[in-house]
């Protein structure tokens, strides 16, 4: 947090500094890895006709991308709107 | 997140590297798996057929390509949210 700097908070520790930073990337990694695992089942025809992704393929890849994260989005609005709900009961 | 120092950003890349060495070895057995279950059915010989290692071959090439694809556009998509300012922390 760069805004108020220090106010009410200690600072982390290298090692704490270091798990966040690991944490981040173990979320972005496995991420990346079920999007690849999804959009490739999705849109992938497993006959193997030719090594080069088709026009449709890559399309398909393209949109795919998008709504995964659209999806993401959508759930992490969800969530976060039902844990402030739950907070004002 | 915090700015790491000289010191952490080292022990992170030892980290990091050993995840990334992980990944691999986790996306080349997938790989395996998946273009020996697409293309390998047939098992009246031990070898692979020249049809079976066309299959394979261009499978791994599919593949990659489609990573690649993928990687490009979820990069994409995360600096387009980062400039929107959309991700809590960033």
């Amino acid at each position: 947090m760069s805004f108020l700097p220090g106010f009410g908070r200690r600072q982390p520790s290298s090692a704490e500094k270091i798990a966040n930073a690991e944490a981040e990337m173990d979320m972005i990694g496995e991420m990346m890895a079920r999007l690849n695992q999804s959009c490739l089942k999705k849109c992938i025809q497993p006959d193997y006709h030719e090594g080069d992704l088709t026009k449709g393929e890559s399309v398909c890849l393209d949109r795919c991308v998008g709504k995964f994260f659209e999806v993401q989005m959508k759930i992490s609005e969800k969530m976060q709107g039902d844990a402030a709900m739950k907070q004002g009961m | 997140m915090e700015a790491l120092n000289a010191n952490e950003q080292r022990e992170f890349q030892n980290i990091y590297e050993r995840k990334q060495l992980k990944d691999f070895m986790t996306v080349y057995s997938r790989l395996i798996q998946n273009c020996f279950e697409s293309c390998v059915n047939d098992f009246t010989s031990k070898t692979l057929a020249s049809r079976e290692q066309g299959c394979v071959m261009r499978c791994v090439d599919k593949h990659q390509k489609a990573a690649e694809r993928v990687q490009l556009r979820f990069t994409e998509q995360n600096v387009a949210l980062m400039q929107s300012g959309q991700i809590p922390g960033q």
